[in-house]
């Protein structure tokens, strides 16, 4: 047989009509649709079994219950808890997101040890009995006293384990990051004695008068605020906002009370100021209380409504008028605590929004103000010390607070290590690069974090603690609730790297140690630590999941000390010239304390606050001068300079420029850092006298055009 | 359709004067429904939010501004007349949406979309997203996910479900135990999130559900625009778009008129005739 | 090298030449193939579509091509149907460009879905209700329609003809071709009017939405008219510039001129129609759902009443009077300026109903979008053009594409021999 070409073209047609008209094509076409249906890079979730489980959410102080839905034991959705005294059902956004924290890139997977500038792998055994020797030889040295510990916790078992470690070990300097509860504490340490916690009832208030608490932005416990306001909006209770800009919360508000930056405070005294002269409030009726006459003869003197028309900007017909409503109205309560009441506040604010509730008689009264003892559920045995620990514990403290801590470091140096547990300083207070200077004048820290942020990045040492989900903890409601709940929360699925507790990982470190410090932790873990100390409620604990310690207001009327605002205490001066005034602002879907957002959050966050690389500063445009909305400026203060865009927003004062915090993050995950500016960055702090506390509630800036 | 069952209408009715914008219904909803996420989601153009939070203003200056937030799930739009023929579901080429008669949702076939996005050209409301990446899950974070809601491909279009996994769980343990659904037990995840009880979910044909009691939806076409159907009694419920007829069941439910008045678009001096014209009975009676 | 391909009798450009010019488009083609495997293997994020833009210049190029492509059927209507029979010196032209815009449409498709390998079920799930299945049903067909007109033209290639069943073949096609420019009309009276109505239907966009006759919206029968009536003129400027490149006159003034005067016709009394329903719609139909005019043309940065004014006035009205006008007509320099206005008024009205429709704000707290394709986006646009031209050469250099060449050229020809 021949081939030519023409049989061949024949054969070659054929051939591609056979294929054409045989099954082939058609089995092709549907294969590869199928194919595009099942590609191997998305994903199939594993079917299973659904169950629930029950927790407590530890992510930040409000202590929502939790439910945890389940597929073959694997936790695929937390969903708030009904039936839970603090959430009731409710949760938050980053509650919701929390198991994306599960499997953040940053987490640290395994103990570390920084051997130059980076990190290395290290096992368990290797990690603690470095720090133990470490530790040691500080003890030998005779100067246990040097050892710091910055957490953020402040009570519950694993508060005061670290506590009792550093009693064993015998110093007496351990600092507490600022929070809402930290600053309540030390508002009732001022005006009613130590030990004292504030309770806010807002749930039984009918007028609340917010001195700019963002009451529905993660003031407090966010999620039971959110609810209590939306009780509030039912119940035609009234809120009162002071503020400068247009918060949600202004935004819920029935009424918005225009103030200059950083002049609530001095609002509060003029109110106090109308209720001595105008309602008549004799200082005889507050009995039995310190400094009365003296505070009352100050402030009717200092803070005549005219005079306080001309710092706040509030119109003195106003505050009469407001002060004669508050202290009319059935169950009045005034709320301290700008923001989320953390960082960037003074005690000169909260003593005077305090008083306001004394001298309107709302303490201890439903619907006021509690006064509160501390929960106390949990029994440590008696602490074992050495002469080492007696004799270190004895000294005094290197610095009265966090921010003078960070002072003294920088300044001076004064501690050979430093704990860091639940706490990211290096992020959270302001000019983080000064806290970066002072934590490098400390020879050894040792990190208990969960995940790599700015502090732990910059520690020599990381026992790698287990998120919320992946441990056993009490955990106390705070936050200014006026209800104490424990809750108890539980392992939801098994530490999912080479992390422990916090509470073993302190355990092993104390047993390493020997003599009287494994003494004092003769545990066999934390798990079992907790079931002993917290024996009193924990039939109910681990049964009902928490135990509502208390719920009423407290008996009698604690007497109130004014010594302090009697003594006419100075309000802050803001750092640095500019014609703006900058202020951090607290928004709902940004985390802005230790915890950085999980990446649902920051994807539900507006392109109003972040726009690309960017954080978006709130400006109003009557005074954004040639600067459009859109543009990107140059923000300048006295610490730093900073690329931002400007978005307009009509609910700002003039001439303050609000900028969100909880952006510029720095660490390893491209879904939350690296986006916008760190707002502390730009803030210089400016120490309170007296408390010690951080009162730059902004900075003068200055805004160019790039 | 059993015939002797009447069908639902699942609907909801979202208070705008609670709302406080917190976002935990946006992130339940992608919690719930495996949403993917990357790096940059600031342009919110190309972000998947089945459930997306607007910002309003009243436009006025400090301190007389106001602010509402319309959260914004799927409308699941019943089209004109309220036949089932949603903008999105009368366009579709390849039957990849769908409109449950049974129901009122809005159906998505991951597995059947093509691509084509003629849906979210047809959609006004932008519930409709596309996947125009891969999903991709940092190291193993897709541990987290649910197998009751596949996670879709690139390519494909996505929306809201009303979160219809949780419907077919409560439909087959009702059948089961040969009852009907109970309000409570078909609830969606935006809903059950809220904490500040700014949703309400339910069956809008059934007038034991709050969701009904609330939106008193009139059953007859509005006589001032018949492509209207299921107009709300309520004078403080409006729905987003009522006018072009698309029949959402996503109601909303303001004091504040500026609020209202922002769901629909008006010609000068509309508003004022409209505002207080609330479905058929009303104006009759 | 080629001559024996190469039409009996016909003069053309050396292979060398050829191939260089080849060569220089076929790199702009690969550029584009090369942008379309991009938009294959990592997906539609290589364009600057959106959610808010779904639809953006593809689609637009789809429904240009496929407006301009409307001077094939149109001319095989008059020629075969209505028997207009000088029209046969443009018909194979005709054929060829309107092959080219229906694969090049397809083509521009398939790089547009998200899912091309499920592209087909558009046929199989198919929902009778969307104007696209409509679409996708009447052009996949009316591109075989064009496959099949073409072939023959492809049969009377010298060396093709010289089989004789390819001779046969191709002359028997011709014998019942009426049958298929009738089934092309018809078809293409649906896909032209389905693509209008893709917009029209679209009740949630007020931009975009039409009332209409029974299912059909206005925009379904202003958009087979508008096909009708510029894709001639369309035919006409490519043949134009054919001969510019060619140097060569390839159609006779007559059928030139023929053809100018239907397409003007048909504009003028288009866009009487385009101008009722635009005067409808902004008067009548946009009030009722709450909008005024100005709404679609103000307050953004591209869009204002000036693309109106061009589509409406300055590319349909205007043309449409130069073309019936036999002075302005027969004018070669006023012709060519109205069908250039004319092509641009037809793609602008495509662009309009598709982009113009995607960026108007509906919902009252909503934005203005507008958008700026990407580099991918536009290389995938341009390819088709490349394709085009391609195919156009080989065609016009081994088929004998126009009828009337060797006649038209006779004297040109004698004068070079001399």
């Amino acid at each position: 047989m021949k081939i030519d070409r023409r049989s061949f073209l024949g054969l070659g047609l054929g051939a591609a009509a056979g294929i054409a008209l045989s099954p082939v094509g058609v089995k092709l076409t549907d294969d590869s649709s199928i194919w595009t249906q099942n590609w191997p890079w998305t994903p199939v979730p594993e079917d299973g079994e659904i169950t629930y489980d029950r927790s407590v959410c530890s992510l930040c102080p409000g202590a929502c219950g939790i439910s945890v839905r389940k597929i073959n034991g694997r936790p695929v959705k937390i969903e708030g808890l009904d039936d839970y005294p603090i959430n009731n059902g409710g949760a938050c956004l980053h509650g919701i997101s929390g198991l994306q924290y599960l499997y953040d890139p940053a987490r640290i997977k395994t103990p570390l040890k920084k051997t130059g500038n980076k990190f290395e792998k290290i096992s368990w055994d290797e990690a603690i009995a470095l720090v133990a020797q470490t530790l040691g030889k500080i003890r030998e040295s005779g100067t246990p006293e040097s050892l710091g510990l910055i957490t953020g916790a402040d009570s519950g078992s694993m508060a005061q384990l670290f506590a009792r470690f550093m009693d064993a070990f015998g110093s007496p300097n351990t600092y507490t990051m600022p929070s809402l509860e930290s600053n309540l504490a030390l508002t009732a340490a001022a005006l009613h004695g130590a030990d004292r916690r504030l309770g806010f009832d807002l749930d039984h208030s009918d007028f609340i008068l917010s001195f700019g608490a963002a009451l529905i932005e993660g003031w407090g416990a966010p999620v039971a605020c959110i609810q209590a306001n939306a009780s509030r909006c039912e119940r035609k209770a009234k809120l009162v906002q002071v503020d400068y800009r247009l918060s949600n919360t202004a935004n819920t508000a029935d009424k918005i009370i225009a103030v200059k930056p950083g002049t609530e405070a001095d609002l509060a005294l003029g109110l106090c100021a109308v209720l001595l002269t105008k309602a008549q409030i004799s200082t005889g009726r507050l009995f039995g209380d310190v400094n009365k006459f003296a505070f009352a003869t100050m402030v009717v003197k200092e803070y005549t409504p005219a005079k306080v028309e001309a710092i706040t900007g509030v119109k003195a017909a106003d505050i009469e008028a407001l002060a004669m409503e508050f202290i009319k109205a059935k169950a009045p309560v005034a709320v301290p605590g700008k923001g989320r009441g953390d960082v960037g506040q003074s005690l000169r604010e909260f003593a005077a929004v305090q008083t306001l509730n004394a001298l309107a008689g709302r303490l201890n009264k439903e619907g006021g103000v509690f006064v509160m003892g501390p929960a106390d559920y949990l029994n440590f045995p008696e602490n074992v010390m050495d002469e080492v620990a007696e004799k270190g514990a004895g000294k005094d403290q290197l610095a009265g607070s966090v921010n003078e801590l960070v002072d003294t470091l920088e300044k001076n140096g004064g501690l050979s290590a430093l704990f860091i547990y639940n706490a990211n300083p290096c992020y959270v207070l302001s000019n983080p690069e000064k806290v970066k200077a002072a934590m490098d004048k400390v020879g050894f820290k040792v990190s208990f974090s969960s995940f790599m942020d700015e502090t732990a990045l910059r520690s020599d040492v990381i026992l790698p603690a287990s998120i919320f989900l992946e441990r056993l903890e009490d955990v106390v409601s705070g936050a200014g609730l006026a209800k104490t709940v424990v809750g108890l929360c539980r392992p939801m699925v098994k530490p999912v790297f080479d992390t422990k507790h916090p509470g073993d990982a302190l355990i092993l470190l104390a047993q390493a140690m020997g003599h009287s410090i494994a003494q004092s932790f003769a545990w066999e873990s934390y798990d079992s630590c907790l079931g002993e100390v917290a024996e009193k409620i924990w039939e109910n604990l681990s049964g009902d999941g928490y135990v509502v310690i208390d719920d009423r207001p407290p008996a009698g009327t604690p007497a109130t000390d004014f010594s302090f605002l009697a003594s006419g205490p100075k309000a802050a001066e803001v750092m640095g010239e500019g014609d703006y005034t900058l202020v951090p602002v607290d928004k709902m879907r940004l985390a802005g304390g230790s915890m950085a957002s999980s990446p649902f959050a920051v994807k539900t966050v507006s392109d109003k606050v972040i726009s690309g690389k960017y954080s978006v500063v709130e400006i109003n445009p009557a005074t954004a001068g040639a600067l459009k909305d859109g543009d990107v400026a140059v923000l300048k203060t006295a610490m730093g300079t900073a690329k931002v865009k400007i978005g307009f927003n009509e609910g700002i004062m003039p001439g303050v420029i609000g900028m969100p915090r909880g952006l510029g993050h720095a660490f390893n995950n491209p879904y939350v850092a690296g986006k916008g500016v760190n707002v502390n960055d730009l803030i210089g702090p400016v120490i309170e006298p007296g408390s010690g506390l951080d009162a730059a509630f902004g900075v003068k800036a200055t805004l160019s055009k790039a | 359709m059993i015939e002797n069952k009447k069908a639902h209408k699942f609907g909801m009715v979202i208070d705008l004067d609670k709302c406080t914008g917190c976002g935990a219904c946006m992130v339940s909803c992608m919690a719930e429904n495996n949403v993917p996420f990357k790096e940059d989601e600031s342009n919110k153009k190309d972000s998947i939010t089945w459930m997306r939070v607007y910002r309003l203003t009243n436009g006025k200056s400090f301190p007389e501004t106001q602010i509402a937030y319309i959260p914004r799930p799927c409308q699941h739009c019943g089209g004109i007349g309220d036949h089932g023929h949603s903008p999105c579901v009368s366009v579709c080429p390849a039957t990849a949406t769908d409109y449950g008669y049974d129901t009122g949702i809005v159906s998505q076939i991951y597995t059947r979309c093509f691509g084509c996005r003629y849906c979210m050209g047809a959609c006004p409301y932008h519930a409709r997203y596309f996947n125009w990446w891969d999903p991709k899950w940092p190291e193993g974070m897709e541990n987290y996910l649910s197998p009751n809601v596949s996670p879709r491909m690139r390519g494909v279009v996505e929306k809201c479900s009303f979160c219809y996994h949780r419907y077919q769980l409560a439909r087959e343990q009702a059948i089961v135990e040969d009852r009907e659904i109970e309000e409570m037990e078909y609830q969606t995840a935006c809903t059950t999130a809220c904490p500040a009880g700014a949703i309400v979910f339910g069956d809008l044909n059934n007038p034991a559900h709050k969701v009904h009691q609330i939106v008193k939806p009139d059953p007859h076409p509005d006589p001032l625009n018949h492509k209207v159907v299921g107009k709300s009694r309520n004078p403080k419920v409006f729905r987003l778009l009522e006018r072009l007829g698309t029949n959402t069941k996503v109601y909303y439910m303001s004091d504040r008129e500026w609020v209202r008045k922002a769901g629909d678009n008006y010609l000068k001096g509309e508003w004022e005739n409209v505002k207080t014209h609330h479905g058929a009975s009303s104006s009759h009676g | 090298m080629d001559d024996a391909l190469i039409p009996e009798g016909a003069k053309r450009c050396g292979f060398p030449t050829f191939m260089i010019g080849i060569v220089i488009v076929g790199a702009v083609l690969l550029w584009g193939v090369y942008a379309m495997f991009l938009c294959w293997f990592k997906g539609l994020n290589q364009t600057n579509m959106n959610d808010y833009y779904g639809f953006a210049l593809w689609i637009w190029a789809d429904l240009a091509v496929i407006a301009v492509g409307g001077g094939a059927f149109f001319t095989g209507l008059l020629k075969y149907i209505f028997k207009v029979d000088e029209l046969k010196n443009i018909i194979n032209f005709a054929v060829i460009i309107g092959f080219i815009c229906y694969s090049s449409a397809l083509l521009i498709l398939a790089i547009d879905i998200g899912q091309p390998l499920r592209g087909w079920f558009i046929f199989w799930h198919a929902n009778v209700h969307s104007m696209l299945t409509e679409v996708a049903f009447c052009l996949s067909c009316y591109f075989a329609v064009l496959t099949i007109e073409f072939i023959p033209n492809i049969l009377e290639n010298r060396q093709a003809n010289k089989v004789p069943f390819f001779h046969h073949l191709a002359h028997n096609m011709h014998g019942v071709m009426a049958v298929f420019a009738a089934t092309g009309a018809f078809l293409s009276f649906f896909h032209q009017g389905s693509l209008g109505g893709v917009a029209g239907v679209m009740f949630g966009r007020p931009f975009a939405y039409r009332e209409g006759l029974l299912i059909w919206p206005w925009t379904f029968f202003l958009f087979t008219w508008s096909a009708a009536a510029f894709g001639p003129c369309f035919t006409l400027l490519v043949t134009k510039i054919t001969e510019i490149i060619t140097g060569k006159k390839l159609v006779g003034d007559k059928t030139v001129h023929l053809l100018a005067k239907i397409s003007g016709w048909m504009i003028t009394t288009y866009i009487i129609a385009k101008i009722i329903d635009t005067i409808y719609w902004a008067w009548v139909t946009v009030p009722s759902m709450g909008f005024k005019l100005s709404h679609f043309y103000s307050n953004n940065g591209f869009y204002g009443y000036w693309i109106l004014i061009t589509e409406v006035i300055l590319c349909g009205v205007v043309p449409g009077l130069l073309l019936i006008n036999k002075s302005t007509r027969e004018n070669p320099a006023t012709r060519t300026i109205a069908i250039i206005l004319g092509v641009i008024g037809v793609c602008l009205n495509r662009w309009v109903m598709v982009l113009q429709i995607m960026a108007v704000p509906v919902m009252s707290f909503d934005t203005w979008a507008l958008y700026i394709p990407s580099w991918q986006e536009v290389a995938t646009t341009i390819l088709p053009v490349a394709y085009g031209i391609i195919l156009i050469a080989v065609a016009y250099r081994y088929l004998p594409v126009f009828p009337q060449e060797l006649e038209l050229n006779k004297s040109a020809d004698a004068a070079a021999q001399n």
